[in-house]
């Protein structure tokens, strides 16, 4: 599905990913580590936010490194940024409804994937007339998602998506993913690890722009080096 | 919309004052109304391309009004040349004034959205002085004006009698406001400006081409400076220094609406129009039209932060 080889990101002269290689096949993947180790510079890559230096990204066969943002959304990657990146002064239902208007394979579908969205969240219907910007944190976080959903994505990454929600919708987030994980392909990063690790099948650990573990979920559990930095027993 | 308006207190004041202060004037200085009317059609459909770039590539054009005489003397050039009526020529300015908007976007301003804000103002500027110096260097100086016979039409009213012609514009600012508000808020194209203009990034990573968006919303407002640019010269003479102020008046008008706000620039117009025509009334006192004109800003804006500080 996706595929990372090799690449090196910089900041000016800040080299943040170095020579990094990752794969997400038909399955979700956890993508941990530090404040800072590059977890959102890796999104944006793989989103052309930022163009890496090296290497390439292969996304369902074809290479995207170079591809512009809009067009790699078209493809088929939906993104849940970190910082949310709404309409403020949308409403709720216009943002949902930008989500899918310009994706091909769902621009004619939107009632459709209005429903879904409604179903998974149904307090976005409730607000649907609400402007997004004067929405709480963690609604609008549940806005992104689901701006997110309605593009039906084949691959969908969620940049800490359980920042600002309450515990037990972040739970039941991460239930919901466990199940979407059937259909499409997921990866997150989490500050959350124990609960992530619960739905995903395999993670990462990535420490100063480099994977320092990879491994299937139910061995990174017992991994005595995530027990003690990420489970924090 | 309508909702919102009506529960700010403040803007019913306004509003009715302004309405009373109208109706006076009706009765004891009629033409004033009149004139201001069509003036301030003038100033919003030269300012509503402006607020329309503003709010949605976020660049304050400082060659506006410049983009505008240019149209003009394009039109002015079309017509001596080929014997065209100015209205005929305006598809052909259209045209010309949206691939200029294009090729003036890709070759300079593509290449400031990044840069800080004063890169941006400095550049527009210099287009300003560009514009305002290569008709200079084409057409002279010199001022031109083209003779229309009904452009000194006029009409009377029980004992009042005024051009009518200046209502043009007021039709050509409608048109253009009721136009823009039905792309932003109808069209696919549309939605996709406003979002734009809201959060660039979000937009490209739902799949919308900012790059294009920037590039067709830009041009889209330099067509709309040459409609205007048309109607400007067939009752005006035209010099290439002319569009400076209303480079000016413009920036002032969408500054008093509210940044993006384009039905605000038409009730800011119509208040700069009519406080313009007011003092222009007083023989003599004509000059003081634009002490008038930025006193009316500076409260405003003054008015504006006050409330925000709240
Ligand atoms: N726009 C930027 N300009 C310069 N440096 C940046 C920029 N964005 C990120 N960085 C730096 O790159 C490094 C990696 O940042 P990144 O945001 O990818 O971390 P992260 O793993 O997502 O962290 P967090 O868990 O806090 O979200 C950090 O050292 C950060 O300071
Ligand atoms: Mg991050």
């Amino acid at each position: 599905m996706l595929e990372i080889n090799g690449i090196d990101c910089y900041y000016g002269k800040l080299h943040v990913l170095r020579n990094l290689s990752f794969k997400i096949g038909d399955e979700a993947v956890g993508l941990f580590g530090p404040n800072g180790a590059g977890k959102t510079t890796l999104i944006n890559a793989i989103i052309s936010l930022i163009k890496p230096a090296a290497g390439d990204i292969i996304f369902d066969g074809e290479n995207i490194t170079t591809s512009e943002t809009h067009t790699i959304a078209k493809k088929g990657i939906a993104l849940v940024p970190q910082e949310r990146e709404l309409f403020p002064e949308m409403t709720v239902y216009e943002n949902l409804e930008l989500g899918a208007a310009f994706i091909p394979h769902v621009k004619n579908r939107t009632a459709e994937r209005l429903e879904f969205v409604y179903n998974f969240f149904p307090v976005l219907k409730e607000r649907e007339k609400q402007h997004a910007g004067t929405m709480s944190g963690g609604q609008q976080r549940m806005l992104a998602i689901g701006r997110a959903l309605m593009a039906d994505p084949k691959l969908l990454i969620l940049d800490e998506p359980s920042l600002g929600l309450q515990p037990s919708i972040v739970s039941e987030l991460f239930e919901k993913l466990a199940e979407m994980k059937k259909h499409i392909s997921v990866l997150v990063t989490e500050q959350n690890v124990r609960e992530s690790l619960k739905s995903v099948d395999r993670g990462y650990v990535l420490e100063n722009g480099e994977i320092a573990l990879e491994d299937t979920a139910e061995n990174l559990k017992s991994n005595p080096h995530v027990i003690k930095a990420y489970l924090g027993i | 919309m309508a909702e919102r308006i009506l529960k700010r207190p403040l803007y019913i004041i306004v509003g009715l004052l302004s309405a009373a202060v109208i109706v006076l004037l009706l009765f004891w200085k009629p033409t004033v109304v009149v004139y201001g009317v069509q003036r301030a059609g003038l100033y919003a459909g030269i300012a509503l391309p402006m607020a329309l770039i503003l709010g949605i590539v976020h660049i304050v054009n400082l060659a506006h009004g410049e983009f505008m005489i240019t149209a003009a003397y394009i039109t002015y050039f079309l017509c001596n040349s080929f014997g065209m009526s100015p209205f005929a020529a305006l598809v052909p300015v259209v045209i010309v004034m949206f691939l200029l908007g294009m090729l003036i976007f890709k070759f300079t301003i593509k290449h400031t959205l990044k840069a800080p804000e004063l890169n941006q103002l400095i550049l527009t500027f210099g287009l300003a002085m560009v514009l305002t110096q290569g008709l200079n260097l084409i057409a002279t100086s010199q001022p031109r004006k083209i003779s229309l016979d009904f452009v000194t039409s006029s009409a009377t009213v029980g004992e009042t009698t005024f051009g009518t012609y200046g209502f043009i514009y007021d039709l050509a600012a409608v048109l253009i406001l009721a136009g823009l508000l039905f792309f932003l808020r109808k069209t696919k194209f549309g939605k996709a400006a406003v979002a734009v203009g809201q959060n660039p990034r979000g937009a490209r990573i739902i799949g919308i081409d900012v790059n294009k968006i920037y590039i067709l919303v830009f041009s889209l407002a330099i067509a709309l400076t040459g409609i205007m640019g048309v109607l400007f010269l067939t009752s005006q003479s035209i010099f290439p220094l002319a569009g400076g102020s209303y480079t000016m008046k413009s920036f002032c008008l969408v500054a008093m609406a509210g940044m993006g706000s384009l039905p605000g620039i038409v009730f800011a117009s119509i208040g700069l129009g009519i406080a313009e025509s007011f003092i222009m009334s007083f023989q003599g006192y004509g000059g003081w039209s634009n002490i008038v004109f930025f006193a009316l800003i500076i409260i405003v804006i003054l008015i504006k932060s006050f409330k925000g500080k709240r």
